[in-house]
């Protein structure tokens, strides 16, 4: 039997820890408690900071269903959450779409590799905020342009995650595909790919959030529409409730993102069962 | 080009021959020799095992003679043509197992049929037929890392053998086992290769092991390698067909175990120990 990962205090062995398996979710619920409380006493509790700067946790969660129905700069919350989403997926989508098989073939074709690796170590370093204005000049400033960002932002963590993956396997084991018969392609996608999953999947992940912060970025800077631009409208009226409201939406349409990708990929990692305890 | 060279009238030719094999590895500007001239063949349904001190280039040599590294200078020979690109006709176990992780046992097994384009019915058949031989029932849809050193060791064996190997490779099979493990896997390997009649060349640094095993010891000097003695263990030996332990504590065992092993040692460099 696996030892489990959890701190036990000590005298609590033999009983376990108070709430059982559900210690770790009541712990974090308790802390997120804890930081509302804090936020109200500071804002409504005590006027510490004032309605100018900062909404209490009660004006802000009634903005945010104010703002469910009543549009705020041309648009209902849902409305903004939708646009952003849709310029999300399109620059996700293609950057795992092209980004995996890249770094397949990095990993798989040297002579591919020494052609396209500088140019994409170049490109890297380039931030997606300064394919913001290029982006605009040929796509105008719509889905398209943002969708950009996000691919931009999305597109290294797929290549460099799926080459590492496959790189850092364990030799023999490709070189007991060839033995039995198999072609280098063949190695690659029924051998190599499938027990690479973890690597490729941990840069899935990561694209995800770095999807979704490069695009509430470019929002704020360009577009009428969309989360990131919804909180800067808040900035520039002087109403903190909005940009809370907003940016609360933004960390959990994030959250609900990272959940997505980790449950469709999970069919991926079946095969690992039992090597991880899990997270 | 395909050489060709017919055997002389009356001889036998050799199933896989290894001539004139030399390596050589450059790291960090320095070139160190790993083979230095070896030579070695291994008749059809022989069981050749190759034994040396460790770092001499038994690996190596058995590597070359898959196709997976190329050689610095000479030729590996099957059925008197060069030997191709590694493929299924030389099929190598190693020592780590190398099972492919994301696959089942089941899936294991079949790989090498699906890429020869075997039916699936077929596949299936066969992959069954080599379960049951190396005793894997009931495992047939575990992950590799869900089974024991042995069980993955005889996943391994399993997977060549369902490909009907002209050759079995088998670099240090059992050197990743525990000694119990290890003798089990000695007898079975023993029998299975006697009633299948298979051609194998066997790398191990065990003396014992190499001596059970073989129909023909070989034996390699410290690096750089190269044959320096074969010793033939006879087929009707009178502990063939027992246990290890049985045969271990056979007379004739023990001499060809001694003989094997004073030759090896004169290679492992070490002074003799001396009263002070």
């Amino acid at each position: 039997m696996r030892v489990t990962e959890q701190q036990r205090p000590v005298g609590q062995i033999r009983n376990g820890p108070p709430f059982g398996r559900h210690m770790p979710a009541v712990v974090g619920m308790t802390a997120l408690v804890f930081v509302v409380v804090v936020w109200w006493i500071l804002t409504a509790g005590t006027n510490i900071m004032s309605p100018q700067v900062m909404a209490s946790p009660t004006d802000s969660a009634w903005t945010l269903g104010r703002l469910m129905v009543d549009p705020f700069a041309g648009s209902t919350l849902p409305e903004h959450a939708l646009a952003s989403l849709n310029r999300w997926a399109r620059g996700y989508l293609a950057a795992v779409i092209l980004g995996v098989p890249l770094g397949a073939i990095f990993a798989w074709y040297r002579d591919v590799r020494s052609a396209l690796s500088p140019i994409f170590e170049t490109l890297r370093y380039i931030p997606p905020f300064a394919w913001v204005p290029i982006a605009i000049l040929w796509f105008g400033p719509g889905t398209t342009a943002q969708a950009i960002v996000v691919f931009i932002a999305a597109f290294p963590p797929c290549v460099i995650n799926t080459h590492r993956a496959l790189t850092t396997l364990d030799p023999t084991v490709l070189r007991a595909a060839r033995t039995v018969g198999a072609s280098r392609l063949a190695t690659l996608i029924r051998v190599a790919l499938p027990a690479s999953t973890p690597g490729i999947t941990a840069g899935l992940r990561i694209a995800v959030s770095n999807g979704w912060m490069a695009l509430m970025g470019a929002e704020l800077i360009v577009g009428q529409k969309g989360l990131g631009f919804l909180i800067n409208a808040g900035g520039e009226n002087g109403q903190p409730d909005v940009i809370i409201a907003g940016m609360v939406s933004i960390g959990i349409l994030g959250l609900i993102l990272d959940t997505l990708v980790l449950t469709l990929t999970r069919p991926m990692l079946q095969w690992r069962k039992g090597i991880e305890s899990g997270d | 080009m395909v050489e060709t060279e017919q055997a002389p009238p009356g001889t036998v030719q050799p199933k896989l021959t290894l001539r004139g094999i030399r390596k050589s590895f450059t790291r960090r500007k320095i070139t160190v020799e790993a083979i230095a001239g070896a030579d070695l063949s291994v008749n059809q349904g022989e069981f050749v095992t190759l034994v040396g001190p460790s770092g001499c280039g038994k690996s190596t040599l058995l590597m070359i003679a898959a196709g997976l590294e190329e050689p610095t200078e000479g030729d590996v020979v099957v059925d008197g043509r060069l030997a191709g690109p590694p493929g299924p006709d030389r099929c190598v176990v190693f020592q780590r197992f190398a099972l492919f992780p994301a696959m089942t046992v089941r899936k294991n097994i079949e790989f090498g049929l699906r890429m020869a384009r075997v039916s699936s019915k077929e596949r299936a058949e066969r992959a069954l037929a080599e379960i049951e031989m190396v005793g894997l029932q009931g495992f047939e849809d575990a992950y590799p890392h869900e089974l024991s050193g042995g069980m993955q060791q005889r996943v391994a064996i399993a997977r060549a053998l369902v490909l009907e190997p002209d050759i079995l490779l088998m670099d240090e099979p059992f050197g990743a086992l525990d000694a119990q493990t290890r003798a089990v896997m000695q007898e079975q390997v023993a029998r299975l290769c006697s009633e299948l009649n298979l051609t194998v060349l066997f790398v191990t640094h065990s003396v014992e092991e190499a001596v059970y095993l073989g129909d023909r010891v070989a034996i390699m000097t410290a690096r750089p390698g190269r044959i320096k003695d074969q010793i033939l263990v006879p087929k009707d030996a009178d502990w063939r067909g027992l246990s290890v332990e049985d045969a271990t504590g056979h007379a004739d065992f023990s001499a060809l175990r001694t003989a094997v092993w004073k030759q090896v040692k004169e290679e492992l460099n070490v002074r003799p120990a001396t009263k002070s």
